[in-house]
């Protein structure tokens, strides 16, 4: 083809016998995306976003429908807790204020216990023969739903805004994050079943492990829901710590630390926990690392890291790699099966790390449901 | 359209203490970790839950 002797007139349909018809097939479409390309884009993008949000919507009511049917099976209650379970998933927590950031995890960490302090003992109050083991489990579900809400009016908020506005760039945002947001909520979503029944999740390999080498020691109740147990290995003394199980909690393991800290010198701290892997990353491959492994909203770090750096105590980790998903649905097969592999890590970590006659405290953390010591 | 239903289901495995034999069978409700269990098939002692994990299949 000869590309040199071409003709533009013609190409373009421009010459004064060309059908002025063909002319209006490109010219119009072309003047129709200049004014209403960005409408188009967000007709197009809506209705992607409506069927995520719908889905939000679904898991919201699913949750909060299995928590109530959960409620009225399981415990004997006075009066029908639909009215107040509503009221629960509608309780929101401000944040202290952040603009003078001196004390501010103490306000934080005031505010939220403040917060489970009130949610458990209206719970209790619903059924006030309830177990402890029941009532953790009844928290977690109440948790799970009120978040799956939160996130339902949050994003769907966003998506009338901007649909109110006709403002495609404001509508850019949400479509970015939606697909983590979805990854999250469907996680919480499938996490239902396995607290519902006691199983214990992804995130409690580290009390898994911990547990386990417990099973044979004296426990005692060293902080509110955390439990301590102290054994030996090779000539040193170790204190073993975890949330207490089986019920879905996570202890407070930094009361806990300080309370021993103020008892005994420590020589260093290990931690076994679960961590959110990198996309690549094998699912339950397990890594060791230092500074102190435990997630939430940072409260439980800020004062564990406070107490060894007062007290110059180093602190090593174990985490076993997992996705958000794993971490809170039922434990898999491959995760399950690295707790021996995690053990003969820490006793080894233990005889590289620390000389005989020292102690340790050993921090098994994560949730605990379905995983007693 | 043509992804594939996936369910997963929790197992729970029991390890003899005298003679270390492993078996496997579905969870039971009330089933936790390190919980006595069934008796041994080989030795007749009481096994112990030493795991619980959930195995996903594709329908």
């Amino acid at each position: 083809m000869d590309f040199t002797n071409l003709d533009f007139d013609q190409l373009f349909g421009m010459k004064d016998d060309t059908n002025p018809l063909m002319m209006l097939v490109w010219i119009l479409p072309i003047i129709l995306f200049v004014f209403y390309g960005q409408r188009i884009q967000l007709y197009v993008t809506s209705s992607e976003l409506k069927k995520g949000i719908k889905k939000l919507d679904s898991f919201r009511e699913e949750s909060r429908d299995e928590l109530i049917d959960y409620l009225k099976k399981n415990m004997k209650l006075d009066v029908d807790p639909v009215k107040k379970i509503d009221q629960f998933l509608d309780y929101f927590t401000i944040m202290p204020v952040d603009m003078d950031p001196n004390g501010i995890v103490d306000k934080v960490q005031h505010t939220v216990r403040a917060r489970e302090d009130y949610t458990r003992e209206h719970l209790k109050s619903l059924s006030p023969q309830i177990s402890d083991f029941e009532l953790a489990k009844v928290q977690t579900l109440l948790e799970i739903a009120s978040s799956l809400q939160m996130i339902y009016k949050i994003i769907n908020h966003m998506f009338l805004t901007a649909k109110k506005q006709n403002n495609y760039p404001l509508i850019l945002p949400l479509q970015m994050i939606l697909p983590f947001i979805m990854e999250q909520a469907v996680a919480m979503k499938d996490a239902i079943p396995a607290f519902k029944s006691g199983q214990p999740v992804g995130d409690g390999i580290g009390p898994m492990v911990v547990g386990k080498m417990m099973l044979e020691c004296t426990k005692e109740t060293v902080s509110f829901q955390t439990v301590l147990a102290k054994t030996d290995f090779e000539d040193r003394t170790l204190f073993l710590l975890k949330a207490e199980g089986p019920g879905s909690t996570v202890g407070r393991p930094a009361d806990a630390l300080d309370v021993i800290t103020s008892d005994s010198k420590i020589d260093a701290i290990i931690m076994i926990d679960a961590a959110l892997k990198m996309e690549g990353e094998d699912s339950a491959s397990i890594a060791r690392g230092f500074g102190a492994a435990i997630g939430g909203i940072g409260t439980e770090r800020f004062s564990i890291e406070a107490i060894a750096t007062s007290k110059k105590i180093p602190i090593f980790s174990i985490v076993v790699k997992q996705s958000v998903s794993e971490a809170i649905t039922l434990m898999t097969k491959e995760i399950a099966d690295t707790a021996d592999d995690v053990s003969a890590q820490v006793y080894e970590m233990l005889q590289e790390n620390t000389q005989q006659g020292q102690s340790v405290v050993i921090i098994g953390v994560g949730n605990t449901a379905g995983v007693p010591q | 359209m043509f992804s594939k239903k996936k369910i997963t289901l929790a197992y729970a495995v029991e390890k003899c203490p005298k003679c270390s034999m492993l078996k496997k069978r579905k969870f039971v409700e009330g089933d936790v970790l390190f919980s006595e269990s069934s008796k041994c098939n080989s030795c007749g002692e009481s096994t112990m839950i030493e795991k619980i994990f959930g195995e996903t299949l594709e329908q």
